[in-house]
């Protein structure tokens, strides 16, 4: 069961899967004190702050003071963002899987070069002007770690580091060579 | 969550609460400049990003007819590169490929030299943090408060005795952690050259070189500078396999970007425009002028996007 708890926090469970454990939290003591030693070791490796002593106590004294009516209405609103937001990293999923599956087979077949011709005409037009737009989030690009090699070299940040500069480049490698 | 104890240092500094540059800390990054040059070491080290971790070896070997420096993966399928004075070679025994690319006086970035280290203090406040123990080792520690958000804040431990880096944090404006270096165990003394030489014979691999070389790209600029970054590098070389491309680098004098511009010729698919990262780096791409401008660089999104969308091409006159 600690596999799944660690599956969840890392959002790896489908929808079912996780309103079931959410569920389960919400009723073992045991399964609760584990999500939150879990999130206790994770915020450790990563040197985060902790929050402060009763926090948790507190934020339910709050909620359980606020408005009936409000809190119901939170609560409602609640499951719906969760689907948008399931909804998006699927496709994120997806899209980044297809990307991965494709990127070899880019160059065969003209029907795939015409079709991928197509949009290349619009893409001037789509370039962002407006400075406050933010962008769009792509994959990391074939060749990356070309890329990366090539700009190691530069940083001046070598010189107090070295060569570890260079794992970068090589944990690329590392991504590509699982596609 | 916010993970900003550091940052929350950095903060008060930037805010004037203590002095903006203590000539301590400026002593302290000379010092871990030196000792990144001058010390032999082999040690076990750890790159954290994005959830992710990695351990690698790094060995050094500093000899007077040149210095040598190996990094190999320990994680995963083996990998390494090797470092001498004039080259570096990327072993990729999974694709048996090395990839070379040759390094010069003229091209390699200059070190840290004193009067570059009193130069960053117009883009970042540095100061010194709270002492740390990393890897057995008593640290000072040096924080880079940027004084914007075009760049990253940074959080340096150094070995008390040695100067020897053993820890480097690099934090984004929330104080959140983008990516970090730590050592897990580092030795500090000779090591012999065979340490450094590969492993792989790389008999029969493919070579890819680079073939760097300075060059003036004729008609590519930016429109605006990116304050703090000035172009420090312009060459030609070659990517992959053969591609030729150009290079225009850009530094604030601790962070650099890299701007690679290629013909669209050839390239059947089309250059899809936005923003990637892995740790902190961040790449950009967008087509200009019939080529493929793709920017790379150890700085936040923003920075190395205002980059991207300032590169122009005029007809040379």
């Amino acid at each position: 069961m600690n596999d799944k708890i660690s599956a969840l926090m890392d959002g790896e469970l489908d929808d079912k899967s996780t309103a079931e454990m959410i569920d389960w939290l919400g009723h073992d003591g045991d399964a609760l004190h584990a999500w939150r030693a879990y999130h206790l070791i994770s915020d450790a490796m990563r040197d985060s702050r902790m929050l402060s002593e009763g926090f948790t106590a507190r934020v339910a004294a709050r909620l359980s003071a606020e408005p009936a009516l409000l809190a119901s209405a939170r609560l409602q609103a609640e499951p719906r963002k969760w689907l948008v937001l399931s909804a998006a990293a699927s496709i994120a999923a997806v899209s980044l899987v297809g990307w991965l599956a494709f990127a070899p087979q880019r160059d065969a077949g003209s029907l795939q070069a015409q079709v991928a011709q197509a949009p290349a005409a619009l893409t001037p037009a789509l370039r962002p002007v407006a400075d406050n737009k933010p962008p769009a989030i792509v994959p990391l690009p074939r060749g990356t770690n070309d890329y990366l090699l090539a700009h190691q070299g530069f940083s001046p940040r070598a010189s107090l580091q070295g060569m570890a500069l260079y794992v970068r480049t090589v944990s690329d490698q590392a991504q590509e060579s699982t596609k | 969550m916010t993970r900003g104890r550091a940052f929350g240092v950095l903060i008060a500094l930037a805010s004037g609460l203590a002095q903006a540059q203590s000539p301590e800390a400026l002593g302290w990054l000379r010092k871990i400049q030196d000792a990144t040059q001058k010390l032999s070491y082999r040690g076990t080290f750890v790159f954290q990003h994005g959830g992710r971790s990695e351990t690698s070896r790094i060995t050094r070997y500093v000899d007077a007819g040149g210095d040598i420096d190996k990094l190999e993966v320990l994680d995963g399928v083996p990998r390494e590169i090797v470092r001498t004075r004039d080259t570096i070679r990327c072993y990729l025994p999974e694709s048996r490929v090395v990839k070379v690319d040759r390094r010069n006086a003229e091209r390699d970035f200059p070190a840290l030299l004193p009067e570059r280290v009193n130069a960053l203090a117009r883009h970042y406040d540095i100061s010194l943090g709270e002492n740390g123990r990393i890897a057995g080792f008593d640290c000072e520690t040096v924080l880079l408060a940027p004084k914007d958000n075009l760049r990253y804040g940074y959080k340096l431990y150094a070995d008390v005795h040695s100067g020897m880096l053993l820890k480097a944090v690099t934090l984004d404006s929330n104080g959140d952690t983008v990516e970090q270096f730590m050592f897990t165990q580092l030795v500090i003394g000779p090591v012999s050259r065979d340490m450094v030489k590969p492993k792989q014979s790389a008999r029969g691999w493919r070579i890819e070189d680079s073939a760097a070389a300075p060059a003036r790209l004729a008609g590519w600029e930016l429109s605006s500078e990116l304050p703090g970054f000035h172009k420090v590098s312009e060459l030609k070389r070659r990517l992959g396999e053969s591609r030729p491309v150009g290079q225009l680098v850009y530094s604030d004098g601790l962070a650099a970007v890299s701007v690679f511009i290629e013909p669209l010729e050839g390239r059947r698919d089309p250059v899809r425009t936005g923003l990637a990262s892995m740790g902190a780096i961040h790449i950009y791409r967008r087509e200009v002028a019939n080529h493929m401008v793709t920017v790379v660089g150890e700085a936040p999104g923003v920075s190395v996007q205002r980059i991207a969308d300032a590169v122009e091409f005029r007809l040379p006159h």
